[in-house]
């Protein structure tokens, strides 16, 4: 069995004295999308920050094809082919759209790649190509999601992690941008790690699903598996049996089966 | 059924002490509870109060003598308010387990007719709901908690305060009556049903008269040393006969003060908040706190091991001079005073034991090695030992350390070994049979004895010692009688083992199933770098199963080789208290748990033979 491609062992981050991640084990084997689920304050966007080194774990490993690359500077695990595409898009907003994603190859010097992969970029994502030449700060937060996820791919990582895609989204936009990520998936053959929020649609596009809380790992499985458990339907979801009375307000005890 | 009339002060009957209980307390807490984050304070005037209005209000309603009214709730003020109150109006308490589910409810409530239902809060109320149409005999339903309820409407239903509304007008013009119901009472009257969870079949109502609680009230506190200043914490579910013995019976007789805990959850919590000063634990909780202890201690620094470990061997060495009746020197207490002062003491107070002058242990049997871990610390464990059928009717003394046995049988009640090894007993105050269940009754009271279904034997100073269930001894198919208990009560004294199941009955060797303990072997498992996502894959990893197998494999040195447990299996699912595999007092249920995972178990006794 040869070693996944990322793989975090028993990791726990601390922000001074309060222990945010309390011992998370998780696997991305190559060609997948492996989506991250939990709550406000569950340890998803840490744990990231810890596996591109962000944030230095205390304990734990952090493997890139077997190979341990925790607590190092986030450029050298970026040039090793982890790009992190950040929450809330994060993009240079007083360069142009074409800077942004120049300076997502930054660490590349094979020029006419790079040329191929921006043409690939604009080519997913049309509208990045009109306003080629405009500020980023210009941009629709959508197109911003997009020039995040354009600049991510730009550096041709192994793997791409996304921190909720999905924020600040209109419904239609989330579809395409997930109708995109499922794409670059397929056809680029990107391995993605996904944390998000909306579980409906991340279980939908993901091969896998981990849900954290409270700083720790409650289930795993199969997206399509997560997708039919009652726990998920009930508290990610929103879809509770009624009740009796049409309207329940009580939460039922949550086991992860 | 006995004649002889048991009385506390003066009263046969739970009505009649009550009153008088009250009237002298008057102001004195009685219990507290916490109400949005912060203890309040009720008063035996209070309790006396609200239980007036729920009696006038059920008997406003057309309550007669010896109709059943059930409550179905976690442990709160209102519980004992509410049973209380349906004792002074005449009535009879069911107690039902908020943990069951409405098949389960149904059962009881249709078996014992009962006409009045109090629920919790809006999840309780479903259950009653959700099987309404089965159960036209329940006329009202009381909900404590009417949060989330605020436009529900059903002609049925209504809030406490409603009951308590119909109860103060009712009680305007009919003053008197309460006292008037409490003195034609007597001792024979039924008063509670406490339905014991059958492991085969639909639970039995087991029918405990007035007799029966007044004479639980009578074994403290020369038995169990409940005195009228001790706090106590209530966490155990009120409907198990030990919870309301200890929190609701006792303190009422003598005056103890009763905390809530708020929840099954938060009881380490709210027992460092309360500091108990008398407590009552299952042993599954005594070994909670043995193994956070034995878990911060592999977490501390060398110089806090250090010291707990030597702290320890002077304790346990105390704790072998009193077993042994030995006179302690001088240098002994001053050595003891220092590790007390330096190690226990603190120990202590993190656990909330710090005020603890008497504890008990009981509803299981406990590990003999945990109780001198206890008494190495100064807190001597009593044991009893008693079933709903009986009440409490033995325990240990004080001052006399005979670990593994529960002490002998308390004044008033007998307790004799049968031919077959069966432990028989009688007490003034046992139960009264099973409703609608006359055969099942008649099997077990012969000749005014109680046939227990446990095996044991008496020493020659009449110390009762508990084997096991009669129906659990393992015959193994080499034809060695096995009791699984002993095994199962070391295989729990591992702080990584929860709870074991010893099979093997008509089978070639032991096997076993075992619950881990999910907070101590998670913290093994990230102490020692072992990745695990979910509690299924924990038990998957081979390093926990490695663990359990040092674990096994120490307990069975100490046995002879046909009583080892030769292999064991996991069981991979996270259990709750809703869950059949487990009892109230979260033990794996062992007829359950061994058809359940029949297949598990097969495939221990597949291949080779």
């Amino acid at each position: 069995m040869t070693a996944p491609l990322l793989e975090l062992r028993n990791i726990e981050t601390y922000y001074g004295p309060i222990m945010a991640i309390r011992g998370v084990s998780l696997t991305v084997d190559d060609g997948e999308i492996v989506a991250v689920l939990g709550a406000n304050g569950a340890g998803k966007t840490t744990l990231l920050k810890t596996a591109t080194g962000a944030l230095n774990s205390n304990k734990g490993k952090v493997l890139l094809d077997g190979e341990e690359i925790q607590c190092r500077d986030p450029d050298w695990v970026a040039r090793k082919g982890i790009a992190h595409v950040p929450e809330g898009r994060e993009v240079f907003p007083f360069l142009t759209v074409a800077e942004n994603l120049a300076m997502g190859a930054y660490t590349r010097n094979d020029t006419d790649a790079v040329e191929n992969d921006t043409a690939t970029v604009y080519g997913y994502f049309p509208a990045l190509l009109e306003f080629k030449d405009k500020m980023a700060a210009y941009l629709s937060g959508g197109q911003q999601q997009m020039l995040a996820i354009g600049r991510g791919f730009m550096a041709r990582p192994r793997l791409l992690m996304l921190d909720e895609p999905s924020l600040g989204l209109s419904p239609a936009l989330m579809q395409e941008i997930f109708g995109i990520i499922t794409r670059l998936n397929e056809e680029q053959g990107l391995t993605i790690l996904l944390v998000e929020q909306n579980a409906n649609v991340a279980l939908r596009v993901s091969d896998r699903g981990y849900v954290m809380e409270v700083g720790g790992m409650v289930m795993d499985g199969p997206s399509d598996h997560l997708l039919e458990s009652e726990d998920i339907k009930e508290f990610y979801l929103g879809k509770k049996e009624e009740g009796v009375r049409g309207r329940r307000r009580w939460k039922k005890r949550k086991t992860w089966r | 059924m006995s004649d002889t009339t048991v009385t506390v002060d003066g009263c046969d009957t739970l009505p009649k002490l009550f009153l008088k209980k009250t009237a002298e307390r008057g102001d004195r807490i009685a219990m507290r509870e916490k109400d949005f984050g912060i203890w309040q304070s009720y008063s035996w005037s209070d309790y006396r109060d609200r239980a007036f209005e729920i009696a006038w209000g059920l008997l406003a309603l057309g309550l007669q003598r010896g109709d059943v009214v059930s409550i179905q709730s976690e442990d709160c003020r209102e519980w004992l308010w509410a049973d209380v109150g349906i004792l002074l109006a005449g009535g009879v308490v069911n107690g039902i387990y908020p943990t069951y589910q409405s098949r389960q409810v149904e059962h009881t409530l249709i078996d014992s007719s009962c006409r009045f239902l109090f629920a919790e809060d809006e999840e309780q109320l479903d259950k009653y709901l959700e099987m309404e149409q089965q159960l036209p005999n329940i006329e009202r339903v009381f909900v404590f908690d009417w949060t989330g309820l605020r436009d529900f409407e059903h002609d049925k239903v209504e809030p406490l305060d409603k009951l308590f509304e119909i109860g103060q007008e009712f009680g305007r013009d009919n003053a008197g009556m309460i006292e008037k119901i409490a003195e034609e009472g007597s001792g024979d009257d039924l008063a509670a049903l406490v339905y014991t969870s059958g492991t085969t079949g639909m639970p039995k109502g087991a029918m405990l008269s007035q007799r029966y609680i007044v004479f639980q009230m009578t074994i403290a506190p020369d038995y169990l040393r409940q005195q009228p200043d001790d706090e106590l914490l209530t966490y155990l579910p009120l409907c198990h006969i030990a919870e309301r013995v200890f929190s609701g019976w006792l303190p009422l007789a003598h005056g103890a003060t009763i905390n809530f805990a708020e929840s099954p959850e938060t009881v380490l919590k709210n027992l460092q908040e309360v500091s108990p000063t008398y407590m009552f634990a299952v042993p599954r909780v005594w070994e909670k706190f043995y193994s956070r202890v034995t878990t911060a201690m592999s977490e501390a620094t060398w110089v806090g091991r250090w010291a707990y470990e030597l702290a320890m061997r002077v304790g346990l060495r105390r704790a072998d001079k009193l077993v042994a009746g030995q006179p302690l020197s001088t240098i002994d207490r001053f050595i003891y005073a220092l590790a007390d002062l330096v190690v226990f003491r603190n120990i202590k107070k993190v656990l909330g034991l710090d005020r603890t002058r008497n504890a008990c242990s009981g509803a299981a049997p406990i590990s003999p090695a945990l109780l001198k871990w206890f008494l190495a610390m100064d807190i001597v464990i009593d044991e009893a030992w008693g079933q709903t059928e009986l009440g409490i009717i033995t325990s240990t003394r004080k001052g006399k350390f005979r670990f593994g046995t529960v002490g002998p049988a308390m004044r008033g009640a007998e307790v004799r070994i049968d031919d077959n090894g069966e432990i028989v007993a009688r007490s003034d105050g046992q139960f009264s049979g099973y409703l609608n269940l006359p055969e099942k009754t008649a099997e077990t009271i012969v000749d005014g004895w109680i046939h227990t279904g446990d095996v044991g034997e008496l020493d020659e100073e009449g110390n009762l010692s508990i084997t096991d269930r009669l129906k659990d001894i393992i015959i193994t198919a080499g034809g060695k009688n096995i009791t699984p208990s002993v095994m199962e009560n070391e295989l729990k004294f591992s702080p990584y083992i929860s709870d074991a199941v010893i099979i093997g009955d008509k089978r070639k060797y032991l096997t076993c199933l075992v619950m881990i303990d999910q907070e101590n072997v998670e913290h093994y498992a990230q102490t020692h770098a072992v990745p695990f996502t979910d509690y299924r894959s924990l038990c998957a990893r081979a390093e926990i199963v490695e663990l359990i197998d040092t674990e096994i494999s120490r307990v069975n040195s100490g046995f002879s080789s046909v009583e080892q447990v030769k292999k064991f299996r996991l069981i991979d699912v996270l259990l709750t208290a809703e869950d059949e595999e487990l009892t109230p007092t979260m033990k794996l249920k062992r007829s359950f748990v061994s058809e359940k995972y029949g297949d598990l178990i097969d495939s221990m006794y597949a291949g080779k033979s």
